[in-house]
């Protein structure tokens, strides 16, 4: 699905991302945790496409096509979805309005006709009940005076409704309560399958009691710097970052 | 030089060749004699007329305009098409001319007149020329020599009028250079309540000029919800002025859509005249190529505890120049007043330029206002989260444009008057709609 080999890129002229290596396989979850400053959002805004990220060596393949080749929305459309960390406000833009266009964007892509007016509404109260919103978020201005929880939950919606094939989640679980953390991490988990990836990535032990994931990685100074199972995240919870700073130190740049 | 000298159009001996409508009142041939001597004073103002700053009527005054429309008949399923509603009191104006046939004002409700001006004189010399005043730089001493037609509508004491009004101005475009002097005159008496849309439209890319003053009375307790939609050829001058004067506990909102012509000038004025009064003064202009539109609004809180709301906002393309000069002026003893003022401006080009002037004189000590002017660009982290979710970057863009500008019309209240409104303004946007 995803294979991320030597990625190294820079953000006005500082190098971030320092030869990131990792190969995520279809109906794999992943989680990508790291201290602050690590590169965990750079890593994210790359696979995306934000401009003011400079890949300078190395290639994101997915489904054997060269990600970083292709424009942002692109990308959306091949199905490559980026959860945000702070999702933004489009007053004017009405949310369902949002969910219609994007969901067309990838049925065109993929061939298809626009769902009607029906089908749709159909399919996105389904997607509603599963993030425990309510129907009239559809109708307010994209995120538009939403909480914290409810644009991270109108995030997992629009992932619920356009089904991707890799989801990278960057920091969904930042600003949760408890129960917003449980409806959005249920979200998340009702999306696993066997032929859809998930990047979570994550500063926090907690959501990953939730949403189990099948490898933990650690990042550091824009690299990868161990790799295990769950067990690795609950290892940092421990015992902080403090160490993988110590660990890194050492190796050559 | 505070006047353009060289015209031309030599307005003033127009004046007298033509078969101007009224003749034979002395009311209406003195006022017209006043904004004759007012002309010959004033002429076409100039740059130098602090007014008029941002906005020359050069070209205006270089081009040779005629009086004389040849005849040019439009069937009434086109007219249907032009309209901007399908279901509403209309009255039909064909380059400069009432178009019986096409105006649907023949069943009306009791207490609702909406006639054409040549066919009323003589039920408006009270009201006529009250609103506006003749030696104001402008082109309001022009208009009341030429006026030869126009809207008079009336809505009487406790009278409701559900069904809005269309009052549709179509240039056909087939006398090349025709100016057109139109005068509009709108009262609601005591307690009356309705909504009536000047709808400008112009069939060609043709070069030509529409001249309109619009005055609006409102007795106590009246209430309309006036909107202006302009969609002149891209080749026209359209030079309009909104007067409105307010008695107490009356309510105009009032909404100004600029998307034609060469060249536009709009001057809107209200007065709050009785305690109680509101007035929402909104707009929006959408320009590109070498369009050039000026907005000047003014506002007068004359009385204690009178409040007003304004939002302007204006979309800049390629080569194009607003203005919005946004005056309110808060009178001696105008304690209470609460007064907002809003101008907001989305540049899409490099070429494009906006100057906006927000003004506010306050001369009592007990009032509420505020106001503010920004200029911005699309938001970038907006347009990468749209296409992030598959929006390719032309429609996102787009999108983006549309929220911008529909936000001036959430605060018309009628549904079917701010979906039609929409649709316009989705066409009209850079690169073919949301």
């Amino acid at each position: 699905m995803l294979e991320i080999k030597s990625l190294h890129a820079s953000v006005g002229g500082k190098e971030i991302l320092r030869g990131i290596n990792l190969t995520v396989n279809a109906g794999e979850v992943h989680a990508i945790m790291g201290p602050n400053g690590s590169g965990k959002s750079t890593l994210s805004n790359v696979i995306a496409g934000r401009d003011g990220y400079e890949v300078t060596q190395g290639e994101v393949i997915y489904k054997g096509d060269n990600l970083l080749n292709m424009a942002i929305e692109e990308r959306a459309q091949r199905g490559v979805f980026l959860a945000f960390q702070y999702p933004v406000e489009i007053p004017g833009v009405s949310n369902i309005y949002l969910l219609k266009a994007a969901l067309n964007a990838v049925r065109k892509h993929q061939g298809l006709d626009d769902l009607d007016a029906i089908d749709f509404l159909t399919l996105v109260r389904s997607k509603l009940e599963l993030v425990k919103m309510d129907e009239q978020f559809l109708h307010r201005g994209v995120n538009e005076g939403f909480s914290g929880g409810e644009k991270k939950r109108n995030e997992i919606l629009q992932m619920a409704l356009l089904e991707p094939s890799l989801a990278i989640l960057d920091e969904t679980d930042s600003g949760l309560d408890i129960d917003a953390l449980k409806t959005v991490s249920d979200g998340i988990n009702a999306l696993r399958s066997p032929d859809r990836s998930i990047v979570m990535i994550t500063h926090y032990q907690r959501l990953l009691d939730y949403v189990v994931p099948d490898f933990v990685h650690v990042l550091s100074k824009g690299r990868i710097v161990k790799s295990g199972d769950k067990e690795l995240a609950k290892e940092l919870e421990k015992t902080g970052y403090s160490w993988v700073n110590t660990e890194t130190e050492g190796l050559p740049a | 030089m505070k006047q353009l000298t060289e015209l031309a159009t030599p307005f003033a001996s127009v004046a007298d060749s033509l078969p101007l409508v009224g003749n034979e009142f002395p009311w209406l041939n003195a006022l017209r004699q006043q904004a004759t001597s007012q002309f010959n004073i004033d002429g076409l103002p100039a740059k130098k007329v602090e007014d008029w700053k941002y906005t020359s009527l050069w070209s205006l005054a270089q081009q040779s305009f005629t009086h004389d429309a040849d005849k040019f008949s439009l069937d009434a399923q086109q007219c249907d098409q032009i309209a901007l509603l399908v279901d509403a009191y209309r009255l039909v104006i064909v380059d400069g001319e009432f178009s019986q046939g096409l105006s649907s004002v023949d069943a009306l409700p009791a207490g609702l007149s909406i006639t054409s001006l040549s066919t009323s004189l003589t039920n408006v010399e009270h009201v006529l020329g009250k609103q506006v005043d003749l030696a104001k730089a402008g082109l309001t001493a022009l208009n009341t020599m030429l006026m030869n037609e126009g809207v008079v509508v009336t809505v009487a004491t406790d009278v409701h009028i559900e069904k809005p009004i269309e009052l549709l101005v179509i240039n056909s475009g087939n006398t090349e250079g025709l100016a057109t002097h139109l005068r509009n005159v709108i009262t609601l008496e005591r307690n009356s309540k309705a909504t009536i849309i000047e709808h400008y439209v112009g069939l060609s890319d043709d070069n030509y000029f529409t001249n309109v003053v619009t005055e609006v009375v409102l007795a106590e307790k009246a209430e309309l919800n006036h909107y202006k939609l302009q969609q002149e050829s891209k080749n026209a001058f359209h030079i309009a002025t909104l007067a409105a004067k307010q008695a107490a506990n009356s309510q105009w909102k009032t909404n100004n859509i600029s998307l034609g012509a060469k060249l536009a000038r709009n001057d809107v004025h209200s007065q709050l005249l009785g305690e109680q009064a509101h007035v929402v003064m909104d707009g929006l202009y959408l320009v590109n190529n070498d369009q050039h539109i000026d907005n000047h609004t003014r506002i007068d809180h004359g009385v204690p505890n009178t409040t007003s709301e304004e939002l302007y906002k204006g979309v800049l393309e390629d080569n194009s120049h607003a203005v919005f000069n946004g005056k309110v002026i808060v009178h001696k003893d105008a304690q209470k007043t609460d007064a907002n003022q809003q101008n907001h401006n989305l540049l899409l080009s490099r070429g494009c330029e906006i100057d906006s002037k927000p003004e506010m004189e306050i001369y009592a000590d007990d009032v509420k206002c505020g106001h503010g002017s920004t200029v911005g660009q699309i938001n970038e982290n907006q347009l990468f989260f749209l296409r992030a979710r598959g929006l390719d970057e032309v429609t996102a863009r787009s999108l983006l444009t549309y929220a911008f500008a529909v936000d001036v019309l959430e605060r018309i209240p009628y549904e079917d008057i701010r979906q039609a409104l929409s649709v316009v303004i989705e066409q009209r946007l850079p690169r073919g709609g949301k």
